[in-house]
């Protein structure tokens, strides 16, 4: 009983150690359908903007329709592409996000 | 005369509690003290003390290499700001096979290709990081894909039901798509 | 009271300012003093596991010549564990203490590994994780109490620590407003011991105070800017500066092997490289490539502004330097909050400058104690009509509890 009470505080207590360093560093990117494009806003947790990096509107099969980099608002602009893709933000190997075109909300 | 010392009565026990009331805020003092066993606890789960994590998930042959996987927390996701919800797991290569493999990738679901492979492990082959992002919408009965990259280019896959892999995040899953 | 200072004109203004300066503290005094004193600690800790464990120790022999590279420091860790992972080196930014070394071992356990820097002998090994130095810092700063909880990002602690920056700074302010020509304390300083508690206290709080202005006066504004910066971390405002997305290497500039990992650059080279192209870069932190995809980090201490560190990003591969941030390269933002930390915990200079820190941390903290304790002598040893009257100005003033 006690463990187990004991367990859960301890589960809670994430990141104690870090006060400096661990201001975590993960990507995150949200796209939106406007008329007639494309959107989408970029960005890491720290707060950091994406500008400059890459992303990559790219088929089902494969193949890279469009690759763009992110503007001084850290925002990209696609045009519609008709079938299935997903959108990749690149950051460097393993620094990845996806977006399935099916999760792209009209605005 | 009597009524001087029951005044003075009164003043004492008045300024008992006008002593003490200012030595109260000594009480936030009790948050460390009982706040230490736990830091000490995840101090040496950071530090490895415990072993790959709180709890390990397995390992498996994984081409020619192996790997041991575990769970940093027995526990769901974790809101990271706008990055969204993040789980923390832990690898370890083989000791034969750490200066064979240049990567080891993680995601939900199996990758399209080795660019989208997911988030790859940081720090030393015998200890790991990943954070996994898990999106609202992943389904409970997803698989955990690692895809292992050789320094040859060679690429392995390994494969945990998510049910294996981490319990807690199913249920965090299930909780929050019941909303 | 003291007739010093509550005679004198405009004693109406004076006595409020008094009121203000005895409030400001009193409620809080013991957190108050809980938080110098865990702090004072916190500033020589690393200073006192030096005093207890002697394997920190620099311990230079007799014929010490120069000290090891970081690449001799990699071999001597081969040769005690075969295949050990060298994640971070940390050079002795003073010279008495050992080099250290973090190690992940195949079994997946890591160490922090003490090496004299002189001989190679490896003097002793904590598990990594928990420590004294990390402990005390951790109750100092943030009282335990974990970050990212979901409630704030930042730990709650944190903001109930660094919060306690506003009334210090005013009790500065307030205390020299009501020690009318307090500069004269400098040239006749009086501490007596021979005329009981209160005045004995009293003349240590004026004294102590005057001498720590420039001291609580950095402590209580670097409290207040932890304060802002926990407050600019929840709003997701970025330190780093809005364009600094993280450097990796490309995947198609790193060559393919078929016996392994392929021959990078050792530290000793990547280190050159750095040096080749900076002036003044004294390497001091080293952490290695933390993914195939990943860089060098070389810290060093900037020699024109110690306050900050300077780091550069080392391709393994190519040797190119893919990050540079030199002190001017540093946005504003994130040179405040690295000099501001230095500032707080002044680990800038050496050791001198740490007893310096300590001394002044621990008058601070009899500051605290000694101005509970002229509060409670003055308020309960005094005349019934002086505590009618200090209850009556208190409830005036807006009793803060």
């Amino acid at each position: 009983m006690l463990n187990s009470v004991y367990r859960r505080v301890a589960l809670v207590t994430l990141v104690a150690a870090w006060s400096q360093v661990a201001l975590a560093h993960f990507p995150f990117v949200e796209c939106t359908k406007e008329t007639p494009d494309i959107v989408c806003l970029g960005g890491f947790s720290d707060g950091s903007s994406a500008q400059g990096v890459t992303i990559d509107l790219i088929s089902y099969d494969e193949e890279i329709i469009a690759s763009k980099t992110f503007d001084d608002h850290s925002r990209v602009q696609f045009e519609p592409y008709d079938g299935e893709f997903y959108i990749l933000l690149d950051a460097g190997p393993g620094h990845t996000v996806e977006v399935d075109w099916n999760e792209i909300s009209a605005r | 005369m009597s009524t001087s010392v029951a005044m003075q009565k009164n003043h004492k026990t008045h300024s008992r509690w006008f002593r003490w009331r200012f030595h109260l805020s000594g009480l936030l003092i009790l948050i460390p003290v009982v706040l230490t066993p736990f830091y000490i606890e995840l101090m040496s789960l950071f530090g490895g003390a415990n072993g790959l994590g709180e709890r390990v998930v397995g390992t498996q042959q994984v081409g020619p290499w192996t790997i041991t996987l575990a769970e940093q927390f027995e526990r769901g996701p974790k809101l990271d700001g706008p990055a969204g919800y993040m789980k923390t797991f832990n690898g370890a290569l083989c000791q034969e096979c750490a200066e064979q493999v240049k990567a080891v990738y993680m995601r939900l679901g199996k990758p399209r290709s080795l660019r989208t492979a997911g988030v790859i492990g940081f720090g030393s082959p015998y200890h790991m990081t990943f954070s996994m992002p898990v999106p609202e919408n992943s389904a409970s009965d997803a698989d955990l894909w690692l895809t292992l990259e050789g320094w040859d280019g060679a690429l392995h896959h390994a494969q945990w039901s998510l049910a294996e892999a981490s319990p807690a995040t199913v249920q965090f899953l299930q909780q929050l798509q019941e909303k | 009271m003291n007739p010093n200072i509550e005679a004198k004109a405009p004693r109406k203004r004076t006595q409020w300012w008094f009121l203000l300066h005895s409030w400001l503290a009193m409620p809080i005094w013991l957190f108050l003093f809980f938080v110098c004193l865990t702090g004072t600690i916190a500033t020589v800790s690393q200073e006192i596991i030096w005093l207890f464990d002697s394997s920190v120790r620099a311990n230079p022999p007799a014929d010490a010549g120069k000290m090891l590279s970081f690449d001799e420091v990699i071999e001597v860790i081969e040769r005690d564990a075969p295949g050990a992972y060298v994640e971070k080196i940390t050079r002795p930014v003073k010279s008495q203490f050992a080099l250290t070394a973090e190690i992940s071992y195949p079994d997946s356990t890591s160490e922090n590994v003490f090496i004299n820097p002189y001989t190679g002998e490896i003097q002793g090994r904590a598990a990594s994780g928990f420590n004294f130095r990390q402990f005390v810092r951790a109750i100092h700063g943030w009282l335990l109490i974990p970050f990212n909880t979901g409630f704030t990002r930042y730990s709650l602690g944190w903001y109930m620590v660094s919060i306690l920056g506003i009334p210090l700074l005013l009790s500065l302010i307030t205390g020299l407003v009501v020690y009318k020509k307090f500069w004269r304390g400098f040239l006749q300083p009086r501490l007596r011991f021979n005329r009981g508690a209160r005045v004995f206290w009293g003349d240590f709080h004026r004294l102590a105070g005057i001498w720590s202005i420039p001291f609580i006066f950095i402590i209580s504004v670097t409290s207040i800017w932890f304060l802002i910066q926990g407050l600019l971390f929840e709003a997701g405002v970025p330190f780093n500066g809005v364009s600094q997305a993280p450097v990796y290497v490309a995947r198609d500039e790193i060559p393919t092997s078929e016996q392994g990992r392929p021959p990078l650059l050792s530290a000793d080279q990547a280190i050159a490289q750095v040096n080749a192209l900076y002036d003044n870069v004294e390497a001091q932190v080293l952490h290695l490539p933390s993914t195939a995809f990943g860089h060098y980090r070389i810290l060093g201490r900037s020699q024109a502004f110690p306050l900050v560190h300077e780091s550069f990003l080392v391709n393994p591969y190519s040797g190119a330097i893919d990050e540079a941030m030199r002190v001017t390269d540093q946005p504003g933002l994130m040179l405040t909050r690295l000099s501001m930390r230095a500032l707080h915990t002044g680990d800038f200079v050496g050791l001198t400058l740490k007893l310096v820190y300590f001394l002044f941390g621990v008058l601070l903290t009899m500051m605290v104690f000694s101005g509970m304790r002229i509060w409670t002598t003055r308020t309960f040893k005094s005349t019934k009509a002086a505590i009618r009257q200090k209850t009556a100005r208190a409830n005036l003033a807006g009793d803060p509890t």
